[in-house]
């Protein structure tokens, strides 16, 4: 395990020098700083610079240094821990991310709390009773729910429960400070897809199960069926849903930027949003390395779980 | 001449608009005494209290570079301008008392407002106010500013041209000069009719001399307000100033201002409406058209709206095949129903417009005849240009405005079609498009309101002007507008109008199809929240009940 935790460690570092040359290398161009001046300056404004004040501007603003020692610089200071200050937001970038992070980290805790049982419990139930009312009226239920957009299903939910019932407001921005009523329509909506994904896998990893032979043996043998379920069908069943949800950790990351930017709630997806449309380079690499780190983390993490549940499988 | 071009008159000549008003003995809009530039309060208006404001919550890096009308709105409160373009349309005074052009408009001089207290105690005098124009007039700082007639007249040609043959401006030498420290004098290099109207302009908010960007590091104005906090695309909180820097009470000039603190936060345009639905906010920046049912819905809400000199210009290039001959122009011009495509994009509200970029708003507006469609007349035209079986061409488009300018566009594509054009619609990301719109050679440009009929013509139909997107030249043209730029009598203008905006119908250069409302919508609670025409925010007088 410890081999496993290393290796992927160094993979992740080098994931990340990669990616951050490779932004950066798309960011050194003519193109990019026309798109930052335009963003800070605005069309007509850049338009009445001549040639010489235009390079001033980008010798202003940093933005016009060879693209090496740029790189070198910018590598050195996120060594140190710095990482930069944001060119739209004049502030930190470190405090943005702590200050997002914490936001979707939130949002990220309740969607867990909730999808982790629910789908399980669910996907059980309907893996166990395969092709009974039940396993029908869940599986139904869970392709619809993943079968519908997150867009579209924001838009439904905040029609029926804001605009129609007027339970919660239709905007997540937590401008009073946090509220729980205000963070419902965003978990609700990624809990929407999640939760039937996990179900489907969690009902389909079931019912494999209760067709084997082991399960035939056991109720043949006869075991109470409460027994057979949780002793012998379930750890084998959980196996592909627990290393799925580990994933949805970082599958979560990219659907927030959907769900966060609609809700307008401040998280992590806003921010990569945000600096995207800008050009805010410094926040975007930021943003890129937490990024890569949790896509990392989530897989190693889902390899852990998967070798502690399943026996036939070592890391060495 | 009417009342309204009367009073805008009086007012140029320095007569103070209130006085203008009764002078043409028409009901004016209370004002809160006769030299200030706002409305007067309303009986029963109550301090305290706080406003939220529904809007993208902006950077506020440098008023002159200012690319956003959301930036301006959060730093309005704060700075001031040195007139003040009202929901009216009619220019007052506001750090400035009072202007006095010259017979030629190519002199101006501009006394300074007594009593004005900057947040750090200084008193506002000549010398800021030169300060400020200059940094306005100066090439190097990338301000939109340079775009209008009064700043450019302030700079001149080098005779140089730079590395992509754009010429070199340099600031005039002596053209703003301190009299005494009350009074600057413009010296300008031509004449210049909207000096007033343009330091008005949502770029032109007037900054202390120890200025550095960013504003929000260390705001210095004259305004009631100053700014507590500020997070781009979260909020914008804005609170009333008490002492200024150097621990004096802070007196402000303009007399009463209601509210205790007023906080911008952000929301993007489409969510604003359903933010005030569920009351997060008390007021939003503007209503797009398509969500004004929604609005009429929500019980209680103010939906107010004000006519506008904003539109949509889809212009093509005089000099660009197949839109060099004008017979294709004319064809194109033909085949549309400007009326019908205003009904379809804004249903009862907004103005038909008639292809001259001179709108009813504006007070040397002369009617013409409205264009009618003629869709034999439009392919008859093709024919002789030598498109019998039609014609293909593209319109780019850059929704920089809302999806209203797509919308429009659209319902043009339909209607030519019945003429043999096919016209393609491209849609391009509005940050890509103000990077191409003087390139392409048909384009559908959002032009935003102005205060003057003449403004918008000079920048962009004058030969050679910095935004002539269509390379319209035309020295009738050109001559036509100056003699009617140098007519500060209203009704001479007016009548002047009529040649320039002929010369324009007839070239044929755009389909101009209407000009655009402005709605905004606010909470029973909330008092004296007006729709400017340029969607300025003038919140002094605004109360919560």
């Amino acid at each position: 395990m410890g081999n496993l935790i290393v290796r992927r460690t160094a993979q992740m570092l080098l994931i990340m020098l990669t990616v951050s040359l490779l932004l950066f290398a798309i960011f050194d161009s003519d193109q990019f700083r026309k798109k930052v001046a335009v963003a800070e300056l605005g069309g007509f404004g850049v338009a009445t610079l001549s040639d010489a004040d235009y390079q001033d501007w980008l010798q202003k603003k940093g933005l016009n240094q060879p693209f090496l020692p740029r790189y070198g610089e910018w590598l050195k200071n996120v060594a140190h821990g710095d990482l930069g200050r944001s060119l739209e937001k004049d502030v930190a970038v470190s405090t943005l991310l702590k200050e997002s992070l914490a936001n979707t980290g939130i949002l990220a805790f309740f969607v867990f709390l909730i999808m982790i049982p629910l789908a399980l419990g669910l996907g059980v139930l309907a893996g166990m009773n395969e092709g009974s009312p039940l396993d029908r009226i869940i599986s139904f239920v869970a392709v619809l729910t993943t079968s519908i957009p997150q867009i579209a299903t924001a838009v439904l939910l905040t029609v029926a429960l804001a605009l129609g019932l007027g339970w919660v407001p239709t905007k997540s921005a937590m401008t009073d400070g946090w509220s729980f009523r205000e963070l419902v329509l965003p978990l609700a909506t990624l809990l929407f897809y999640d939760v039937g994904y996990i179900v489907r896998m969690t009902r389909a990893a079931m019912a494999e199960v209760m067709t084997s032979q082991y399960i035939r043996t056991a109720v043949l043998k006869g075991l109470p069926y409460r027994r057979v379920i949780l002793r012998h069908a379930l750890r084998n069943a959980l196996i592909v849903p627990v290393t799925l949800i580990f994933l949805e950790l970082n599958g979560l990351l990219s659907q927030v930027v959907v769900i966060e930017v609609f809700f307008q709630y401040g998280g992590f997806g806003r921010m990569l949003y945000d600096a995207a449309n800008f050009g805010d380079i410094q926040v975007l690499q930021a943003a890129t390395l937490v990024a890569v780190c949790v896509a990392v983390a989530s897989q190693l993490l889902s390899d852990a779980a998967y070798v502690l549940l399943n026996p036939r499988v070592r890391f060495t | 001449m009417s009342r309204r071009e009367f009073i805008r008159c009086a007012a140029l000549l320095g007569v103070t608009a209130g006085a203008a008003y009764a002078m043409a003995g028409m009901a004016a809009p209370a004002m809160a005494g006769n030299m200030l530039p706002f409305p007067a309060a309303e009986p029963g208006a109550k301090r305290g209290g706080r406003l939220r404001i529904g809007e993208m919550v902006a950077r506020m890096d440098d008023p002159a570079t200012y690319n956003w009308n959301e930036m301006a709105n959060q730093t309005r409160p704060m700075l001031e301008y040195l007139t003040m373009v009202g929901a009216d349309n009619i220019v007052r005074p506001m750090l400035i008392e009072s202007w006095l052009p010259s017979a030629d408009l190519k002199t101006w001089i501009l006394h300074v407002r007594n009593g004005v207290m900057w947040h750090n105690g200084e008193e506002l005098n000549a010398e800021h106010v030169a300060w400020n124009i200059r940094r306005w007039s100066d090439p190097a700082l990338g301000s939109s500013n340079l775009g209008l007639s009064t700043f450019a007249a302030l700079t001149e040609f080098t005779g140089d041209k730079d590395s992509k043959g754009r010429a070199l401006r340099r600031p005039l030498k002596n053209g703003v000069e301190v009299l005494d420290s009350r009074t600057v004098r413009l010296n300008l290099a031509k004449p210049v009719l909207s000096v007033a109207e343009d330091c008005g302009e949502f770029c032109t908010l007037v900054v202390h001399p120890s200025f550095k960007a960013p504003l929000s590091r260390n705001p210095i104005g004259t305004g009631p307000y100053t700014l507590a906090e500020l997070r781009v695309n979260d909020r914008c909180i804005l609170k009333r100033i008490t002492k200024t820097t150097d621990g004096k009470d802070f007196h402000y000039w303009g007399g009463e201002v209601y509210l205790d603190e007023i906080h911008f936060y952000h929301y993007e345009q489409e969510n604003q409406t359903a933010a005030l639905a569920s009351g997060s906010v008390d007021a939003i920046y503007e209503v797009s058209v398509d969500q004004i049912e929604l609005a009429q819905s929500i019980p209680g809400a103010q939906l107010l709206s004000v006519e506008t000199a904003q539109t949509l210009c889809c212009r093509m290039q005089v000099d660009v095949k197949p839109f060099d001959d004008i017979r294709v122009r004319r064809a194109l011009v033909k085949a549309a129903d400007n009326a019908a495509i205003k009904r379809l994009v804004f249903g009862a509200y907004g103005l038909v417009a008639n292809n001259f970029h001179v709108a009813p708003v504006h007070p040397e507006y002369f009617p013409l005849p409205p264009v009618v469609r003629d869709v034999a007349g439009a392919r008859q035209l093709l024919k002789e240009a030598g498109y019998p079986k039609g014609i293909d061409v593209a319109i780019v488009v850059g929704n920089n405005d809302g999806p209203w300018q797509q919308a429009a566009c659209e319902a043009l594509r339909d209607q030519v079609k019945d003429a043999g054009i096919n016209l393609a619609v491209n849609v391009v990301p509005a940050t890509k498009f103000w990077e191409i719109w003087t390139k392409v050679p048909f384009g559908a440009t959002s032009w935003a309101h102005r205060p003057l009929g003449t403004m918008a013509l000079a920048q962009a139909y004058r030969s050679g002007a910095s935004w002539n997107e269509s390379h319209f030249s035309d020295p009738e043209f050109d001559k036509a507008l100056s003699d009617a730029e140098a007519s500060i009598d209203v009704g001479v203008r007016k009548a002047k109008m009529q040649r320039v905006e002929k010369i324009l119908q007839d070239a044929a250069v755009m389909v101009q199809p209407f000009w655009r409302p402005v709605f905004i919508l606010a909470s029973g609670k909330v008092h004296g929240y007006k729709a400017h025409p340029a969607r300025q925010m003038q919140l002094n007088k605004v109360w919560m009940g």
